[in-house]
């Protein structure tokens, strides 16, 4: 497949209604046009009921559009035999740990998509032992997942769809249950398969300093693409997160603040560090 | 002390190769009207001791406490326990069962026997609490809400047993920033107005540092930390070695002080942390 095309899902003039909703009811995506590039680690928000959900589901085939079309690697997602491939090739980590967990021990569960292709189950244990190294998953194999904290659950999930080895990882704020030390590593880890393993990285955030590590935001809101860019230009954007009812990093919004009260501080402010450095060199000057 | 536990155990599958110890001798207590919070990395034990608090969970060893008793065993003292002590679960919202708004909040002061005039004046109130009108939201499909306001949802249908105390395991997960803001905001009014004790376990401290009065921190089922509020946040590095993190806005202002200006690190709101900014002129 390699130089089939760099572009690893689109989205082509997409709407969806969730079925069963009435004739008036308004799309849960309206007109979205998106196309992402494999290797690319892409952020998307919105404020509750933007879209975001349903926009991941899209990729991942769990729904297709009510108009229009997605793409995953060039194959239309409404094609019934291309299916496994489509989901094999985007796999989905959900918001709750509990929804996709399914076996009674972590190893059976990391090992439960495997077990459904043809590999010999010394490569299965092999492999599903060093996804759980990767995680931190070592000690828990043999710990049933209801008896895990919901952190330890979502690495789980993690470890399930990683062992699969797909090339873009969906991610649907996959941290909100974690602790900020499972928030770190879990992002850590993403971030390090996007890097070297070139892995596509959609992720559904809530978190703007997690949105700031994407190389590109992208904000939906009430079903449509608003705007797409760089975080330094999207999350400094205060008028229009404010208006859509976000925030930017803590950063941006007390360097937002600090401006109206008549500092001079550069617009591009994101991160912590950057925030840091310039108040320290305004007071120098002072 | 009016809510707290002394030297409680819990052993989730005793005696079977599953066996955990989840919470270990752990002793505390939290004052009437106290906003308080529970602290700790996954799995230290969180979830495990509030379900204790309003005697879902029975202890291994040890004790619970409330209102100068201990909280016992028996079924009908259990019942009345959990009418004083509301418990809202993480995303309480996918326990919605009802059809219409109304027939969620009534369902517990129904389940009470009161008299379908009470409960109307019971879910009136609730609904008021979270900022819904009852003639509006009445009839309302939960599943029409928005995420945030099915929340409220939530909380108001704990709210119409007027409980005294209010024990939230994350109550803002999931939530856009707007969301979180309205929770917190309600969390507040109804410690601050309202004089409901508030007891909060969570990851997440950008928005719960600022009303917190006591923390309690576990780990790995043990109590490590407990002091107050600003007591505990001052101890930057080792909630860090807990795996824990203090709200952005408070790293930033410890970033300031590394760098030699003269900033208070106890800020929590962006408020806070402008004014303390602007005050470095006032000090030089």
């Amino acid at each position: 497949m390699a130089g089939y095309s760099a572009i690893i899902v689109e989205a082509k003039n997409v709407d969806y209604y969730y079925p069963g909703e009435g004739e008036n009811a308004s799309p849960a995506l309206s007109g979205v046009n998106l196309t992402v590039q494999q290797g690319e680690y892409v952020a998307l928000i919105g404020p509750n009921g933007s879209g975001k959900t349903t926009l991941l589901k899209l990729f991942n085939a769990l729904l297709t559009p009510t108009n229009g079309e997605v793409l995953v690697r060039g194959i239309p997602t409404t094609n019934e035999e291309t299916l496994p491939e489509v989901r094999r090739t985007c796999g989905m980590i959900f918001q709750n740990p509990d929804n996709q967990l399914v076996a009674t021990t972590v190893e059976e569960d990391i090992a439960f998509g495997l077990e459904n292709l043809a590999i010999s189950s010394a490569e299965i244990k092999r492999k599903v032992k060093e996804t759980a190294c990767l995680l931190g998953l070592e000690r828990l194999l043999c710990q049933p997942p209801h008896l895990l904290s919901g952190g330890e659950k979502q690495r789980v999930a993690i470890a399930g769809i990683l062992v699969m080895e797909p090339k873009c990882i969906l991610m649907d704020e996959p941290t909100a249950m974690l602790d900020p030390a499972g928030c770190r590593e879990v992002i850590e880890t993403v971030r390090e398969l996007n890097h070297r393993q070139n892995i596509t990285v959609i992720h559904v955030t809530h978190f703007p300093e997690e949105a700031a590590n994407a190389d590109r935001v992208i904000v939906l809101n009430q079903g449509q693409l608003i705007t797409s860019g760089p975080p330094e230009d999207i999350l400094a954007d205060i008028p229009m997160l404010h208006s859509l009812r976000l925030q930017g990093t803590a950063a941006v919004e007390l360097a937002a603040l600090l401006r109206k009260d008549g500092y001079p501080l550069p617009l591009k402010i994101l991160h912590k560090r950057e925030l840091v450095d310039s108040l320290c060199s305004l007071e120098r000057k002072s | 002390m009016f809510i707290g536990t002394e030297k409680l155990t819990h052993t989730y599958m005793p005696g079977t190769p599953f066996s955990t110890e989840a919470l270990q001798d752990v002793s505390f207590n939290f004052q009437k009207g106290e906003f308080a919070l529970i602290l700790g990395p996954s799995g230290s034990g969180k979830s495990t001791l509030i379900q204790h608090l309003n005697g879902l969970l029975r202890p291994t060893s040890g004790q619970v406490i409330f209102d100068g008793a201990i909280v016992g065993s028996n079924k009908r003292e259990l019942l009345h326990l959990r009418r004083r002590i509301g418990l809202v679960f993480q995303i309480p919202e996918e326990q919605f069962f009802s059809e219409s708004v109304y027939d969620e909040v009534a369902f517990a002061p129904r389940n009470l026997g009161l008299d379908e005039k009470v409960v109307a004046e019971r879910v009136e109130e609730a609904l008021q609490k979270v900022g819904m009108q009852v003639n509006t939201v009445k009839s309302w499909h939960p599943f029409r809400l928005s995420a945030g306001q099915k929340r409220l949802v939530a909380i108001a249908a704990v709210l119409s047993l007027k409980p005294e105390v209010l024990i939230f395991d994350e109550p803002s997960v999931g939530l856009d920033p707007a969301g979180k803001k309205n929770i917190f905001n309600l969390l507040k009014d109804l410690n601050q107005k309202d004089g409901l004790t508030i007891i909060i376990s969570t990851h997440h401290l950008d928005e719960a540092a600022v009303l917190a009065d006591r923390v309690l921190v576990l780990k790995q089922g043990r109590l490590v930390m407990f002091g107050s509020a600003d007591y505990i946040f001052a101890q930057r590095k080792r909630l860090n070695e807990l795996g824990l993190a203090l709200p952005q806005v408070t790293e930033i202002m410890h970033s300031l002080v590394e760098k030699g200006l003269p900033v208070s690190t106890e800020v929590y709101t962006l408020e806070q942390a402008k004014s303390e900014i602007k005050n470095i002129k006032r000090r030089n």
